[in-house]
């Protein structure tokens, strides 16, 4: 999935529903959104290139975010290995019961 | 058989509560206690000018000893009686040496002080604290020849385990001129005249050790009268106000450690106050339970309530606001804002966790032993090595790579600060975005185990006898449990409102300043606890008075001694027989029981290794007591005064109401037999 593109020398972010907007109109919900999109979905953004972001704003915004969101997706395999790890143990234990299976019960 | 007390106290020290010797009291108990030879034994004190009028005064041997600090425990050390200067220079190095009840010389100090210990009877507190721990007796070598206890039930599991120190019963006793009871802790010894030497042989001998002149180990003096009981089961029988209860306080005011369940103890008669005396109890026994099963989710809460989401949000948000804002405001960068650096962002520190465990892992499977062979059936060996290389590698690789980071973050940061100072445009404000998302996934983590420690299960079923404790999880359905759970005098109304949502109910917790952040772990899932009977109900009152007195016996385990007067009341026979009985039973082969009864369910059926019978007698207007005693198969049982009555007419009157009586319900339970 493209998070990022750019298209007419502006850069645009990925909305939930698909379609894109201008990239200075992200707010921190979008950006939390495409956090974890990066984390945890395959994604891919068109690179960074100053020469095809006309304007300047858009540059900042779009190198800064695109340096964060690749670096997350680069992170993806050891978020999921650290976030499938949180709390296992109790995870499996607390929640025995609500698959049938209460052998982790205590005794 | 000789009667020793080699633990007398005659000195108050510092390790005592003030009291002044009294020596003709000494005499008396001598005399009462029918001593046949004592030792004197002061803590890390010997005096002698007071040793010498003692030893003077009474008729028997007293022998000259000192109780020692000794390695944190303490040690008799007795010389004889006509202990020699070494034993007195040694006694005050001693004194010198301890200054405070807390201090305690090492063994070469005990050589040093005292010179060849086998010159003397080394006595250390052994089943009684504070007790000599495993490494001090091997260093004192052969010199120990036996060791202190505080019970007969301690006396007797010594006596019959082999790989256990001879042991000795003493009393341990502060002489005074107030002393109201004597003890009945002494020891008997099989030897002639008790001499140093003799006495010394014998307490190495276990064969050679009782807790009474003849009957060894079966019975012991139980009050200082000289009233003698089993060390197995009793049972005290008698009619209404004979004394039954009297005997058994007085078992219970001169022996230490005693279990008294007494009459009625157990039966309430308000009904609401049993249950919720019933339930506390029940809740108490069984909150370590809880503890256990709610150990994992206090982990899990101590960690998630750390976590700053609104804060994290915010920090999202001003880095979007101070990203867009810069951005918009780019044509007016200055040379300082131009400076890539300044909105150079930090380089990501990576957890190492996963991988540190994925190493432990790896190192389990090497280094298991037990499973060695599975292990290499599916995993060569050379392959776990490697990969365990490899991993190391890939650690130490990280490792260096966050370190370099960290350098670089750091300054960065420097330069950030130099350059913001002198610029005039907006700075980025930097968010760990990493940090963020996983904060965001233990939040949803916590939510879906608050939901598994909510749903309503029974986690565990325990048996006690025929009962079966039940425990249970499930909701809090109100503000008032939550109070209850919490044991605290505080409002949950606006917290429970939170009830539904974990996270933002852990934040209403937070507020509330009156709440340990160490026990919310017990206000997520309702922990409860219920006794059920056999057919999986609710116990009736009566139920919970027996359940009660199984408790209560089984924790005599715990004592030296039991002592229970009629467990009849307010239980029936079928009970009694079945239960009682056999707890009773296996309780008496580890220690000393009594019963008081007067039901042939229990008097007759249990099986007692000795009886007592308890008197009361008018004559002439005066009241007088009188205990009679002996073993079951004796025709007749005896007092300490020498008078005897029969056993099977002392049965009958106490258990079947007279022979009368007893005739008369054998007649009509016959008649109505099929």
């Amino acid at each position: 999935m493209k998070l990022l593109k750019i298209e007419n020398n502006r850069g645009h972010f990925v909305l939930a529903d698909g379609r894109f907007e201008s990239l200075d109109k992200l707010t921190k919900e979008d950006l939390l959104r495409l956090v974890d999109l990066s984390l945890t979905e395959e994604v891919d953004f068109d690179d960074y290139e100053d020469s095809s972001l006309a304007n300047q704003a858009h540059q900042i915004i779009y190198k800064s975010v695109y340096e964060k969101l690749t670096e997350l997706a680069s992170r993806r395999e050891e978020f999921t290995d650290e976030s499938e790890g949180l709390y296992v143990e109790e995870y499996d234990r607390y929640r025995a019961e609500l698959s049938g299976d209460d052998d982790q019960a205590v005794n | 058989m000789k009667k020793i007390d080699l633990h007398i106290h005659t000195v108050a020290t510092r390790s005592d509560s003030q009291f002044d010797f009294c020596l003709d009291k000494l005499s008396e108990y001598i005399d009462a206690a029918n001593l046949d030879a004592i030792a004197i034994t002061n803590h890390n004190i010997f005096d002698a000018t007071q040793f010498g009028q003692i030893r003077d005064a009474v008729t028997i041997p007293v022998y000259a000893g000192i109780e020692i600090n000794l390695c944190k425990c303490h040690l008799l050390l007795i010389a004889g009686t006509d202990h020699g200067d070494r034993f007195v220079e040694g006694a005050v190095q001693v004194t010198n040496a301890i200054s405070d009840p807390t201090d305690s010389i090492s063994v070469s100090q005990l050589e040093e002080f005292f010179g060849d210990l086998s010159e003397y009877l080394l006595i250390p507190h052994y089943a009684k604290k504070p007790a000599i721990e495993p490494d001090t007796l091997v260093e004192l070598g052969g010199h120990v020849v036996a060791g202190e206890v505080d019970s007969q039930k301690k006396f007797i599991r010594a006596i019959r385990d082999s790989a256990r120190l001879c042991s000795v019963l003493f009393s341990d006793i502060r002489i005074h001129a107030d002393l109201i009871r004597w003890p009945t802790r002494q020891t008997f010894i099989d030897c002639g005249d008790p001499t140093f030497a003799a006495i010394k042989a014998c307490l190495s001998d276990k064969n050679k050790l009782a807790l009474s002149e003849n009957d060894g180990n079966k019975l012991f003096p139980v009050l200082p009268d000289g009233l003698m009981i089993s060390t197995g089961l009793n049972v005290l029988l008698g009619k209404r106000s004979s004394g039954k209860s009297y005997t058994l306080n007085e078992i219970d005011q001169c022996n230490d450690n005693v279990k008294y369940i007494k009459q009625f103890a157990l039966v309430q008669h308000d009904e609401s106050d049993d249950e919720r005396d019933f339930t506390r109890d029940v809740e108490r026994r069984r909150r370590a339970n809880a503890d256990e099963f709610l150990s994992g989710f206090k982990t899990v809460l101590d960690d998630v309530v750390n976590i700053d989401r609104e804060g994290n949000h915010r920090r999202v948000e001003a880095y979007v606001e101070t990203l867009l804002s810069s951005a918009r405001e780019a044509d007016r960068q200055d040379s300082f804002s131009k400076a890539g650096l300044l909105n150079e962002t930090a380089f990501p520190i990576s957890s190492d966790e996963s991988l540190q465990s994925l190493i432990r892992s790896v190192r389990q499977l090497i280094e298991n032993i037990d499973y060695r062979p599975l292990i290499e059936k599916h995993l060569e060996r050379t392959a776990l090595l490697s990969l365990a290389c490899e991993l190391i590698e890939e650690l130490r690789t990280r490792a260096f790579q966050n370190r370099k980071s960290q350098v670089v973050n750091e300054l960065v940061a420097e330069v950030k600060d130099a350059l913001k100072i002198r610029s005039a445009a907006i700075q980025l404000k930097d968010v760990d975005l990493y940090a963020v998302a996983l904060d965001a996934r233990k939040v949803a983590r916590l939510d879906e185990i608050v939901i598994g420690l909510k749903t309503p299960a029974v986690l565990s079923q325990e048996s006690v006898q025929w009962f079966h404790v039940v425990t249970e999880k499930g909701l809090f359905s109100g503000a008032g449990e939550l109070k209850d759970a919490s044991g605290v005098q505080t409002a949950f109304r606006e917290a429970f409102l939170m009830y539904d949502r974990p996270f933002e109910y852990l934040q209403k917790l937070k507020q509330n300043q009156q709440l340990s952040s160490a026990d919310f772990y017990r206000l997520f899932g309702k922990i409860t606890f219920k006794i059920v009977n056999k057919h999986g109900f609710e116990v009736s009152g009566g139920e919970r008075s027996e359940f009660r007195l199984l408790q209560e016996i089984k924790d005599a385990q715990n004592y030296d001694m039991l002592l229970i007067d009629e467990p009849e009341s307010f239980f029936d026979n079928v009970f009694l027989n079945e239960n009682v009985n056999d707890l009773l039973r296996a309780i008496a082969r580890s220690m000393p029981v009594v019963v008081v009864t007067h039901s042939s369910t229990v008097g007759a059926t249990i099986g007692a290794d000795y009886l007592i019978h308890a008197s009361r007698t008018v004559e002439d207007g005066t009241v007088s007591y009188g205990l009679y005693t002996g073993h079951p198969t004796d025709k007749k049982l005896l007092s300490t005064d020498g008078s005897t009555i029969a056993t099977h007419e002392l049965l009958m009157d106490s258990l079947e109401a007279g022979v009368t009586a007893y005739e008369e319900r054998r007649k009509s339970y016959e008649a109505v037999e099929d």
